[in-house]
């Protein structure tokens, strides 16, 4: 939508970026078709079955309660990817309707929200994460909320700063001179120049927001078992390590491709976006 | 020229990498510069003269080269290796850029970069090498040649870094200078002492100088032989006095014929403009590179590429038809014409000036203040401008570059709140910020921005563009307004289907029409084009220019025509303001500016602008202080630093009076009259 | 990627490399050396025991609570009465005791030769002083425990008798309470002058490090201590505790989770050993409001309940499998294993539930609350996956301790789980948690019969009686109590081979080193 065929084309023929667009795709194959791929249900216990090393009839094993690994992973993914690709876009949607209004009005709004944005960003992001699920009480809901409000000063940094660049354009100026409304000059005249460094930023902040996910599920904050969120079966996984090694190789792998993944593919937009000298 | 030529290009084809292949940027180009001659290398943008010069300096990082030779000295360029050529370079050949700031290493002092190259190339010590810095400072006359010595880049003016470029060029002795557009970025005034400069230092070491260039006063006033590159392609080489007396190729006819020169006037004498734009690397016609915008076009044109004639044995030219334009009397009639001390007769003295009982805009002492975060007194940029303007008239706006008339146009319009005074339109108070105007008010003044290529939103059809402005000032409906932004392209000359294009699909002339355009959708009663046409090409400039006329004449409304081209304000205004550091100088008829008395700035700025006819005997009255610039106070008279008629204290104390001077003229200045 | 780099043979990094594991297998070789050492004066005792334990951080008898302090207060001192790993009162400093008929009077002999470690001799004072300090200080466990005591006499040198207002049968385990450790009389410094009569002296105490013990030469028991010195080092981690006892720097290590346990059991020269205890994790849904004020609710979960899959998964196999009552068959006296909860039947649940108004349309929607500790979690999940097989619709909520335990946590949810730790008698439980009213009654049990039952076996002199009271309540737990109680869990220790006479207790702080001997090398 945001991409020209030229792009995604140029994005293919960077191994780099056609390989991490590759393990998303697979991803996201997964997340959309999960239940169908999964062998057995999420918290399906096979009591005779637990504890059992990778086979031909449980690909990763079985966890210790006899729930097939493999089917875990596949049905985690479209947890993880949908709070971390939904929470992304809240925090894009937020970040840039910030960052375009604080930018472009300037002044004391601009100041206040950036001086508050950067008091947040001072915090890591895990400890602002933490504080705010503490706050809001443990939810998908609210994990959501977290990763709006932890990547919202970053985006809305990003977006900003292109309207700085953009807001002294002579259209902008037109258009104020021809009486638009904010709304308008915001959103159909200065958002499409912001669009391409959204595009990228989305993309990085979605590997961040990926991880987030997967770290709070890992200290058990806002997600309850069984959910097969890959952080929590990670950190279920750590009392059994020395035993039953699949049941954290396989969901921490998980999380490590996905994020390399979605790494290679937000580099290779960075370059096809923003051209090679970005870097 | 039996001896040997210092550069000798032959037959050079460059191509660029592109999606579809390589295209080619120059197509066998052939050019010689001799020792002591300097060739000026002609066109607008996207004509290869970029590329021809950086092909020269062995740099086509995308490019290269598919055929021909450079010789430099009988020594072809290209076979040497980068060890040779690095050894050549700076030594044997120099390069003064477009941008000196860009070419100077900002951490280092000027003393030293200019040591370094001769420490480098000469095998000087450190000491003599200073030394002979300085001394090459004071050869580009740059005062106090010690202080600019241990400056950094960033604390000199741009004529101060082009001068420590041209030191630099010249302090190796190079036998080959390439200057890429020296003085385009400078205003007038330094962009004539630079050009005095260069004159100098070239008729002293019989250099030879390839010239790049774009604007053709310069070319008349400072090289022997010109040539004219359009669509990669030589059309014509001519020496410069033959080619302006007599030009043997009809891109080169239309080129000095769309260009204004000083005293022209659009009442008395309308440019002629060539129609349509220079064709892009891959859309070359097949027959003659021109031939789509060329009137005088026949068959053959489409389909046989001209050969390179030699009408004389001293000029070519890429024309089929040559010999018609030698015998054509139209031509001849201009260039014919009296010319008096480079200035155009005034041919229509009682030229409408609308002297209607009130006038439609009245400036009373405005002033612009900056305020600068942590400056305690704000950066003045327009003070007490007092001003008006009728129905129908055209009032010009003349100024050097951080003058104030952009300031000041944005202080109308409203994009930059004025600190005080008042303005009025229509007999109605403007609130200073645009956001507290009304709808009537914004519908009343519009404006045309200076960079076509910022003024319309990228991502915005052209159709939408037009339609805004009559939804949100004119308060039609959707299907009304499309229909009216149809009419709008109709007015200003663009076919009905680009509605629903992207800017980035047209050219600048075009974009520039469309935003002239969007400023019409309004009727506005008062039109600000703040540089409207600098940034088009030449031959693009005077359609534009044309019309804005003809457009005014037919909303008869007031134009507030900002440039910093005298010839082009000079060309369409009825009246001409002159600013200096943000305080009119002078206001007087355009009839009557370009002739004595003039305020001591106007005689200035006249002088300095290069007049593209070579026959033109102009000697620049020289600035008294270059470096004396914004060091005027609010006391006193603004220009008194730089005056070359300053009469002391007085100036400098005392701000001057205005005084009244015969044809209309008003100026602010202590000089008696009779003195002016 | 040893042998790659040998492979490379880049000379001078592999003898490098072999210097530098020579150094650390030299290093490890003269530490385990010196680990063991040996006293040699004292010919029978020799050795000492390492053993991992979490940091202390009370060392005051009175304030005691944690494994680790009672174990350092359980040698560094006396109890009056111990309990033997059977759960049996038997003597320690009191030889001997006589119970008066009405129950009212318990009189104690007194163990003679009992000196202080400060060299002072023990007597009926020092008993005296420490029971007024425990029931007269204010505000601690032991002043309610004991509220019944009406006074502590010396009834001779070596003789001390405790009166009572009411008879109560549970009195010596009362007296057995973790904190009724015999001080010296007078004792102002109780938390860190360690004066006490016990087996071993503290030679060194370093907070958050080690606690460093030798044996008390003048024990009053002969033949006891069999050790040379007892070191209690300090882990916070399980895992650590577990890894140093693989790699030698501890002989002991008494906590660990199964599947800890299970890794150490092919572990060569180490006894793992495994002791069931009554301890259990407690499934209680609330009974004063809905859905748990309709007794087919609990019925049909406890129908739906697999407890030999629980068993086997979650608890791996160790303890015991539970019964749903809280007096467990480490009770023999008590437990009547032909009580059971009725066998796992999935089509009965569903069609309890269905009678008591919940079916697909309208199912049973209930939220499990845990604390994230030991195997709640996974009990938790489990009890979902086979509730849900009945129709239920259950939501996990794992949650730190401190707010499952917090004000609107486990005495407020509905369905919750909580741990309870292994007593040495059943009285306790039925006290605390299932009698009308009582402080940590979590189901909000109120059953006449249950309470007559309870007060009839909590007073009553008549071991018959009470056996039989016991039996009644575990009949009537079974088939109208609030709670569900899954399994019963095990206590873990590893020991090195080196060490013999160790006997694990359900409370491994009560776990007595007295008779633990070296004998290694």
């Amino acid at each position: 939508m945001l991409l020209p065929h030229f792009a995604v084309r140029k994005l293919a023929s960077t191994p780099a970026s056609a390989l991490g667009g590759t393990i998303v795709l697979m991803f996201l194959l997964l997340a959309l078709f999960g239940p169908l791929i999964a062998p057995y249900g999420l918290n399906e216990q096979l009591y005779d079955e637990a504890r059992q090393p990778p086979s031909a009839a449980h690909w990763f094993g079985t966890d210790h309660l006899g729930r097939d690994v493999f089917s875990r992973v596949v049905l985690g993914t479209r947890d993880v990817l949908a709070l971390a690709g939904l929470g992304t876009l809240l925090a894009v949607l937020s970040g840039a309707s910030l960052g375009l209004l604080s930018g472009y009005l300037g002044g004391w709004f601009d100041e206040i929200l950036m001086r508050f944005f950067d008091s947040l960003l001072a915090l890591p992001a895990m400890l602002l994460a933490l504080l705010l699920l503490g706050t809001l009480g443990p939810s998908a809901s609210s994990i959501l909320l977290v990763i709006a409000v932890v990547y919202t000063p970053i985006v809305a940094r990003v977006a900003r700063s292109v309207v700085l660049a953009v807001k002294s354009k002579a259209y902008v100026e037109a258009a104020r001179i021809q009486g638009e409304s904010l709304a308008r000059i915001l959103f159909r005249e200065i958002l499409p120049a912001v669009l391409p460094a959204l595009a990228v930023e989305a993309s990085l902040r979605f590997s961040y927001a990926i991880f987030l996910v997967a770290s709070l599920g890992f200290l058990g904050v806002g997600v309850q078992p069984p959910s097969p969120n890959w952080g929590l079966m990670v950190s279920e996984a750590r009392q059994h390590v020395s035993q039953l090694p699949w049941m954290m190789v396989y969901p921490a792998g998980a999380i490590a491709l996905l994020v390399i993944g979605v790494n290679l593919l937000a580099d290779g937009l960075k370059r096809v976006i923003m051209g090679n000298d970005y870097l | 020229m039996s001896e040997l030529p210092v550069l000798r290009i032959e037959g050079l084809t460059v191509a660029y990498r592109s999606s579809k292949g390589w295209l080619e940027a120059t197509r066998q180009v052939s050019l010689e510069v001799g020792a002591g001659e300097t060739v000026g290398l002609v066109g607008e943008s996207g004509s290869g003269k970029s590329t021809l010069a950086l092909a020269v300096m062995g740099y086509l990082p995308n490019g290269r080269i598919q055929s021909g030779r450079i010789r430099f000295r009988g020594q072809d360029l290209l076979a040497l290796r980068r060890e040779e050529m690095r050894q050549l370079w700076g030594r044997q050949i120099g390069l003064v850029p477009q941008d000196p700031l860009s070419a100077l290493n900002p951490s280092l002092r000027i003393g030293e970069q200019l040591g370094e190259g001769l420490r480098l190339h000469l095998g000087l010590n450190k000491a003599d090498a200073a030394a002979r810095a300085l001394r090459l400072l004071e050869m580009v006359h740059v005062p106090d040649p010690p202080r600019v010595a241990t400056s950094y880049p960033h604390q000199l003016s741009g004529g101060m870094q082009q001068r420590v470029m041209i030191a630099m060029a010249f302090g190796l002795e190079p036998a080959l200078l390439i200057l890429d557009e020296p003085t385009t970025n400078l205003d007038v005034t330094t962009q004539a002492a630079v050009l005095a400069l260069l004159e100098e230092l070239i008729a002293q070491r019989q250099t030879a100088v390839l010239y790049v260039t774009h604007n053709l006063g310069v070319v008349a006033r400072i090289c022997n032989r010109v040539a004219v590159l359009y669509a990669g392609e030589l059309l014509e080489t001519a020496f410069t006095t033959d080619l302006y007396r007599q030009p043997l190729h009809p891109y080169t006819r239309g080129l000095l014929d769309s260009v204004p020169q000083v005293g022209q006037r659009h009442a008395s004498a309308p440019l002629q403009t060539i129609p349509g734009q220079i064709p892009s690397l891959g859309n070359r016609p097949d027959g003659c590179v021109f031939v789509p915008r060329c009137a005088l076009a026949t068959e053959k044109c489409h389909t046989e590429r001209p050969l390179l004639h030699t009408p004389t044995p001293t000029r070519t030219s890429r024309c089929h038809f040559w010999q018609e334009l030698v015998a054509s009397k139209e031509w001849g009639g201009t260039s014919e014409a009296p010319v008096v001390n480079g200035q155009f007769p005034i041919s229509n003295p009682q030229a409408p000036i609308s002297n209607s009982s009130s006038p439609l805009l009245r400036l009373t002492d405005v002033s612009v203040t900056f305020r600068k975060r942590g400056w305690r007194k704000g950066v003045r940029a327009v003070h007490e401008v007092s001003l008006t303007t009728a129905r129908g008239e055209t009032l010009g706006l003349v100024g050097e570059s951080g003058s104030g008339k952009t300031t000041l146009a944005r202080a109308i319009i409203g994009l930059t709140p004025r600190s005080s005074g008042e303005i009025e339109l229509l007999q109605l108070r403007l609130p200073p910020a645009l956001s507290a105007r009304s709808r009537a008010m914004r519908r009343y003044v519009q404006y045309v921005f200076q960079n076509p290529e910022e003024a319309l939103n990228p991502a915005i059809t052209i159709g939408e563009t037009l339609q805004r402005p009559f939804v949100t000032l004119q308060g039609l409906s959707r299907q009304e307004a499309q229909a009216a932004a149809l009419s709008l392209l109709q007015a200003v000359r663009l076919p009905p289907e680009y509605a629903q294009r992207l800017p980035g699909q047209l050219s600048g002339g075009e974009k520039q029409r469309v935003a002239i355009a969007r400023a019409f959708a309004t009727n506005p009663d008062l039109l600000i084009a703040d540089e409207a046409v600098s940034a088009l090409d030449v031959s693009v400039q005077a359609a534009i220019l044309n019309l804005l006329y003809e457009l005014q004449r037919e909303h008869e409304n007031a134009l507030l025509f900002i440039s910093h081209d005298l010839a082009v304000v000079g060309y369409l205004a009825d009246r001409i303001a002159v600013m200096v550091d943000g305080q009119l100088m002078e206001i007087a008829p355009a009839e009557t500016l370009f002739t004595p008395p003039h305020h001591p700035y106007t005689a200035v700025l006249l002088s300095a602008i290069p007049n593209p006819n070579p026959q033109a005997q102009q000697a620049p009255i020289s600035l008294a202080d270059e470096v004396g610039r914004g060091a005027s106070t609010a006391i006193g008279c603004p220009f008194q630093g730089r005056c070359p008629r300053s009469l002391g204290v007085l100036c400098q104390t005392q701000r001057p009076p205005w005084r009244e001077l015969p044809g209309n003229k008003r100026v602010f200045c202590h000089l008696p009259v009779e003195e002016l | 990627m040893f042998t790659q780099l040998c492979t490379r043979s880049r000379g001078l990094l592999v003898s490098g490399l072999f210097l530098l594991l020579l150094l650390v297998a030299c290093g490890s070789t003269s530490e385990s050396n010196t680990t063991s050492p040996q006293t040699g004066d004292e010919g029978a005792r020799r050795g000492t025991l390492r053993v991992a334990m979490q940091p202390i951080v009370n060392a005051d008898p009175i304030a005691i609570s944690s494994d680790s302090e009672v174990l350092v207060a359980n040698h560094v001192y006396d109890y009056l009465v111990d309990i033997d790993p059977q759960s049996n009162p038997i003597p320690r400093l009191a030889t001997a005791w006589q119970i008066s008929a009405d129950g009212r009077q318990y009189t104690f002999t007194l163990a003679q030769g009992v000196t202080w470690h400060d060299g002072s001799s023990f007597s009926a004072a020092d008993v005296i002083w420490t029971f007024n300090r425990l029931r007269n200080t204010a505000g601690t466990p032991t002043a309610d425990l004991y509220a019944n005591i009406a006074s502590v006499t010396a009834t001779g040198d070596l003789e001390v008798t405790f009166t009572l207002q009411n008879p109560n049968p549970f009195f010596l385990y009362d007296l057995s309470d973790n904190h009724a450790l015999i001080l010296k009389n007078g004792t102002t410094d109780a938390s860190s002058s360690f004066n006490g009569t016990g087996p071993f002296k503290v030679v060194s105490y370093a907070p958050e490090d080690r606690i460093i013990l030798q044996a008390n030469d003048a024990y009053f028991i002969p033949g006891q201590p069999k050790l040379a010195g007892l070191e209690i080092i300090f882990f916070n981690e399980d895992n650590a505790a577990v890894d140093a006892l693989r790699g030698g720097q501890i002989d002991l290590a008494m906590r660990m989770s199964s599947s800890l346990f299970e890794t150490l059991k092919n572990e060569p020269g180490i006894i793992a050993i495994d002791v069931p205890t009554n301890g259990f994790d407690l499934v209680r849904l609330r009974a004063d409001r809905a859905p748990g004020n309709d007794p087919r609710v609990i019925q049909a979960l406890r129908l739906a309940t697999d407890r030999q899959a629980i068993f086997n998964v979650v608890q791996q196999g160790y303890g015991a499998i539970g019964n749903d009552t809280p007096i467990g068959p480490l009770y023999a006296a008590y437990h009547d294993p032909t009580i059971q909860p009725p066998a796992r039947d999935v089509a009965a649940a569903r069609a309890l539930l269905a009678a008591a108004g919940y079916d697909a349309s309208n199912p049973l929607r209930l939220t499990l609350h845990t604390p994230d500790t030991g195997n709640r979690p996974n009990l938790a999940v489990v009890l979902k996956q086979q509730w849900e097989e009945a129709g239920a619709q259950i939501t996990v909520s794992v949650e730190p301790e401190s707010v499952y335990y917090g004000d609107d946590g486990w005495l407020e949810v509905d369905l919750g789980i909580t741990g309870w730790g292994s007593r040495p008698y059943p009285q306790f439980y039925l006290d605390v948690m299932l009698i009308s009213g009582a402080q940590w009654n979590e189901a909000h049990f109120a059953n006449a019969e249950f309470d007559a039952l309870a007060r009839t076996a909590g007073t009553t002199l008549n071991e018959q009686e009470r056996i039989a009271a016991y039996r009644d309540i575990q009949r009537l737990l079974v088939e109208r109590g609030p709670v569900i109680i899954p399994y019963y869990f095990a206590q873990f220790a590893a020991i090195r081979e080196t060490f013999s006479g160790f006997e694990l207790k359900a409370f491994a702080g009560r776990t007595d080193f007295r008779n633990v001997s070296y004998v290694g090398p």
